[in-house]
């Protein structure tokens, strides 16, 4: 069936691992009777509702990693340096290709989550916001993951997509694991803006 | 024999074989075995079990499968259901598990006899579960990140067995750790609830005998969210009086679900909520201003949301949060009333103006005072009075006659509208008609006829009655138009008087009065009833009216039940208006008990009993009775009276016979002399005229004793005897008892045989009792011993003392005492007399001794009249001693003095009676 290869995505979205190509086997779409009509409005609110809380998980991000990150997140959370998948597609560009991109970037996003969660659950476990705005976000994101894979077997029959993930945080000090967080989200924080726009004209109610 | 040696050594192998170890690994080795091991079967299927036997059995136990038999428990399984396969196998089949149980047995029978146990199997019997049924799901949101989905089933029948439930779900790449429920089987909560996403939930029930799924259930978790109530619920007054606004927080970012709302609210002490059109709040916003509202009001506000399109379920309401909005001017003027006394003088009237406060939303703030205008209509000319009141009421003195008052509430941000009263000087116009009174439920309605004429309002008063206490009156208006309202606060079982006045625009009506109760009940309690009177065939009882708190409705009659105590109840009813009642054609003398009973609409309570008993006689019968028979008794008295006077002659001559007087008698022609030293006063001053008024007589020949009867000589007999045994009375001489007193003799024994022995002496004896009409009573006793017989044709005229004095040698045997009156009965002067007449006794004795010694009498250590009596005794005993033994026989005490005494014995001579010595 087509479960197993999703399911194999997301697996692999968790290992830190930057570049995988993912295959989707199979001709069918998995759980068709779930790919319903209102996926392409779930996807938009799901994208919207990333696109409301970001900013909010990033401020709070920084206030609960402290000083220097509260005061230098400019230079500390320069996304500049690390992988962050490409979005460059418009309100122009073709629905399909935005699907693409969209997929690519919340599996990255999706893996870069749950490291970050995972490091928070270590350097602040007392941030039960923080942690409960991550898990939510993760969430999300997984459910946004799941909406496009339907979308992209539904509405194009695509079964593959490759997908890089970034590196992974896993022995690195505290300091770098919050900077590398801090440096995701606050790329994050830009894309998913983007994002939004560029989805608000393909994935309106027709 | 053969064949039962055979048959033990097969039940011995059969156990060896049983209990002998197993050469592999030491265990107890079965003969056999079922199959299937522990099956779980369908309920009501059919089931086949086979028992095989070892080969070693049957080579040394000589047992085949011919010998089985199965066992339920204990009980036996038909053979019918046994078929024999081969020689080692048997198998037994149910056509309906239902009748299994367990264990299930396979046993042989050793030797034709002996039950050996094969071995057995647990059968568990059961149902497979059903498909689950109405799964449904709801998201509580429980923080504001936090979403739990909860579902819950119908899992079906019971199955009998262990059946695992579980709710599974998935998206369309991935499928979600099953919820397990815990403690129960139809419910379990996801705690990673995830919107957007279409997710499919199902059951799935599983046991021993299969497993079943509910249909599937596709819902994205964001269409069934119950979302939490909004929270920091705020209230903030408005420029207007009648606006509030209200701010909240939502739980839930319109990002990821945009709300509508309900808004409630009520007034403070109000239990009706009302709502804020929902079309007005089904957009998402954290804010509404609420309008209509009354000024000056507290208000409760609530809120709740839910999805905007309507998916999923409304939240909880939110905490009641209050506000109040600002004041504004009274909306109308307070309704006002009067109630006028005019007790002091018709002329001057006592006005109490009464009027209510506003009600809230009439005040539409505090009301700071009243301000009151009065206005004489009479007179043009008078002033305007006005008054400022903080108070509800105000009283005033005026004159007779028609006044217009009027009054305005004024609070911080204007006055009322004003309300006018018209006080008329008399209420002359008509009264309402037809006014009549119908409970409804909790409420009294009063409803009236208006007049002919128009009128501007009504007045209703209304009091509750009370015997103790004035009628504390409230009131109310309502306009011209109403003709009936509901009076609220009305007690059940409560009187009420009510009373409806019309006011007109020129003047007022009479008030028109009617009684009610909201609600009757039987009386509290029963009337006492008691006797106002009792005659012998009616009764008239009285009874007072119960108070108005005790009659708990409107009394519709009073019910008398009395009877005998044997007898049936009989019951009168009587009108409520009484309070007195004859009964009538009662049985006299009887005990009646009676009691009472006041009866409202709802119910009856009975009095005390009381009883009385009816008379054994009536009004005057006791009287026709009685005035009979006395005037019977002084009728026959009388007529008694009248005979016995016409008949006087002749009652004399048998009670009171003449006795004739010795004094004139012949034998008084010789009677001796009387001594000269003795100080006889003459017969008259002796005895006074009348002083005798009885005298007895009785007539001895004395020679011939032999001329008496024995009748004759009896009282001799017996006045011998008496003396000679007691102190016997002498009761004269001669029978006559009828005037002779119980007197002690003073004879004694010696005396008496000197009586005796002077067989011609015979003794006369008169007592003379009362003296007559005012004379001194004087009691004499005489007393005579002669042997001269008494003559008739002897007798003389009464004045013979000169003969009497003449013969003095003759010797005289008279004497004479004045006593007293022996019939006295004053006790004082019994006893004195008694006391006397033993001193007189010892003074005898003392006599006779003196007689005998010859000496002077000497004083006998009695007291001072004892020695008196004495001193008397002794003159006549020295004048006696000469001649004669005088033998006294009684001294009687004389109230006279001793010189008044009789000093002698002279024959005395009496008007009547009396009698001289021979």
């Amino acid at each position: 069936t087509g479960v197993v290869p999703f399911v194999a995505l997301l697996l692999l979205q968790r290992r830190p691992v930057a570049g995988r190509a993912l295959l989707l086997s199979g001709s069918g779409c998995p759980s068709h009777g779930l790919c319903r009509s209102n996926v392409q409005e779930q996807t938009r609110r799901q994208v919207a509702v990333l696109n409301a809380t970001a900013q909010e998980l990033f401020s709070l991000y920084l206030k609960c990693q402290g000083e220097p990150f509260s005061s230098e997140s400019d230079k500390l959370c320069n996304p500049a340096g690390i992988f962050f998948p490409a979005f460059r597609v418009n309100r122009t560009s073709e629905r399909k290709e935005v699907m693409v991109a969209m997929y690519k970037l919340f599996a990255f996003l999706n893996a870069s989550l749950g490291n970050i969660t995972r490091d928070q659950e270590e350097l602040n476990p007392m941030a039960k916001e923080l942690l409960e705005r991550l898990h939510n976000t993760t969430k999300t994101t997984r459910g946004l993951i799941s909406n496009l894979t339907c979308l992209l077997c539904k509405n194009y029959n695509i079964f593959q997509v490759d997908v890089r993930y970034g590196d992974s945080s896993k022995g690195k000090s505290a300091f770098k694991k919050k900077q590398q967080g801090c440096q995701v989200l606050r790329k994050y924080v830009q894309v998913i803006g983007q994002a939004a726009r560029v989805l608000l004209p393909h994935l309106s109610p027709s | 024999m053969f064949s039962r040696w055979n048959w033990v050594a097969c039940g011995f192998y059969l156990v060896l074989s049983i209990c002998s170890p197993d050469a592999s690994g030491g265990l107890v080795q079965s003969c056999g075995h079922i199959i299937p091991e522990s099956p779980v079967l369908a309920l009501g299927s059919n089931f086949t079990a086979l028992c095989i036997l070892n080969e070693s059995c049957l080579d040394f136990g000589n047992i085949y499968a011919s010998q089985i038999i199965w066992k339920i428990k204990n009980r036996l399984v038909p053979k019918e259901q046994y078929r024999e396969i081969n020689r080692t196998v048997s198998s037994v089949t149910f056509n309906d598990t239902s009748s299994l149980a367990t264990p299930l047995t396979c046993n042989i029978l050793a030797d034709g006899q002996i039950e050996q146990n094969i071995y057995g199997i647990t059968v568990t019997v059961g149902l497979p579960p059903e498909k689950p049924k109405n799964l449904s799901c709801i998201v509580h949101q429980e923080s504001r990140f936090t979403y739990a989905m909860t579902c819950t089933w119908n899992p079906g029948r019971h199955t009998f067995l262990d059946t695992q439930f579980r709710l599974r779900y998935r998206w369309p790449e991935q499928i979600f750790p099953d919820c397990i429920p815990k403690d129960v089987n139809n419910s379990c909560t996801i705690d990673d609830t995830q919107f957007f996403v279409n997710t499919e939930i199902w059951v799935e029930a599983t046991n021993a005998l299969g497993k079943a799924e509910s249909d599937p259930l596709v819902v994205d978790p964001i269409d069934i969210v119950k979302p939490l109530p909004p929270q920091n619920v705020s209230i903030t007054s408005g420029l207007l009086p009648t606006v509030l606004q209200l701010c909240w927080e939502n739980w839930i970012s319109d990002a990821v679900m945009t709300l509508k709302f309900n808004i409630r609210y009520r007034i403070v002490g109000s239990t009706n909520w009302m709502e804020v059109p929902p079309e007005d709040t089904a957009s998402p916003r954290t804010s509404f201003s609420i309008q209509g509202l009354r000024p000056y009001t507290e208000y409760v506000f609530s809120i709740r949301c839910m999805k905007e399109d309507g998916a999923g379920y409304w939240s909880d309401w939110s905490e009641e949060k209050t506000g109040i909005t600002i004041e504004d001017q009274p909306s109308k003027g307070p309704p006002i009333w009067r109630i006028i006394d005019t007790s002091q003088s018709p002329a001057c009237w006592t006005v109490h103006l009464i009027w209510k406060a506003l009600k809230p939303h009439e005040a539409n703030g505090v009301i700071l005072q009243y301000e009151l205008t009065v206005r004489d209509k009479s007179s043009l000319s008078s002033p305007v009075k006005k008054y400022n009141v903080t108070s509800t009421n105000h009283t005033l003195q005026l004159r007779e006659g028609t006044y217009e008052v009027t009054l305005i509430a004024r609070n911080s941000v204007g006055p009322s509208p004003p309300s006018v009263l018209l006080i008329p000087a008399s209420n002359s116009k008509a009264p309402v008609k037809n006014l009549r009174t119908l409970p409804k439920h909790d409420k009294l309605w009063v409803g009236w006829t208006a007049p002919n004429n128009y009128v501007l309002k009504y007045v209703i008063e209304w009091c509750l009655m009370s015997s103790s206490s004035d009628c504390n009156i409230e009131w109310q208006i309502v306009l011209g138009d109403v003709q009936g309202i509901d009076l609220k606060g009305i007690k059940p079982f409560k009187c009420y008087l009510i009373t409806v006045y019309p006011l007109y625009a020129d003047g007022q009506g009479s008030g028109q009065s009617v009684k009610a109760y909201l609600k009757q009940d039987r009386p509290s309690k029963g009337p006492t009833v008691q006797t106002k009177k009792v005659g012998k065939a009616e009764a008239v009882l009285t009874w007072n009216h119960l108070t108005v708190e005790e009659q708990n409705g409107f009394i519709r009659n009073y019910t008398i039940l009395y009877k005998t105590i044997d007898g049936n109840e009989t019951v009168v009813t009587v009108d409520p208006s009484k309070t007195e009642y004859t009964l009538s054609s009662l049985t006299s003398d009887t005990l009646y008990t009676v009691r009472m009973m006041a009866s409202t609409d709802n119910g009856s309570r009975t009095g005390p009993d009381f009883t009385f008993t009816t008379q054994k006689f009536g009004k005057g019968e006791i009287e026709a009775i009685v005035v009979p028979v006395c005037l019977a008794f002084l009728l026959i008295v009388l007529l008694g009276v009248l005979f016995c006077f016409n008949k006087r002659d002749l009652i004399k001559k048998h009670i009171w016979p003449i006795v004739p007087d010795p004094s004139k008698s012949n034998i008084a022609q010789w009677s001796p002399q009387v001594p000269a030293k003795h100080n006889i006063s003459s017969k008259d001053q002796m005895y006074p005229e009348g002083s005798f008024t009885d005298v007895s007589v009785v007539e001895i020949e004395a020679d011939d004793k032999k001329s008496f009867s024995e009748q004759d000589l009896k009282p001799f007999d017996l006045l011998k005897k008496e003396k000679s045994t007691s102190e016997g009375h002498s009761s004269g001489i001669g029978g006559s008892s009828c005037m002779s007193s119980p007197r002690q003799s003073v004879s004694d024994s010696d005396e008496g045989e000197t009586t005796q022995n002077t067989s011609s002496t015979v003794q006369y004896s008169t007592v003379v009792l009362n003296g007559y009409r005012d004379q001194t009573p004087v009691q004499v006793f005489s007393r005579s011993e002669s042997t001269q017989p008494l003559l008739d044709s002897e007798e003389r005229s009464e004045d013979h003392a000169g003969g009497a004095d003449s013969t003095p040698q003759r010797q005289q045997y008279f004497r004479q005492n004045g006593g007293q009156d022996e019939t006295n009965t004053d006790r004082p002067c019994f006893d004195k007399t008694k006391q006397i007449t033993h001193a007189n006794e010892g003074d005898l004795v003392g006599f006779v001794q003196l007689q005998i010694s010859g000496q002077s009498s000497q004083p006998l250590g009695l007291g001072m009249e004892k020695n008196t009596q004495e001193a008397a005794v002794s003159n006549v005993l020295q004048t006696c001693t000469e001649g004669q033994t005088v033998r006294p026989e009684t001294v009687e005490e004389n109230p006279l003095s001793v010189d008044e005494m009789p000093k002698s014995y002279l024959p005395q001579t009496v008007r009547q009676g009396g009698y001289m010595p021979q």
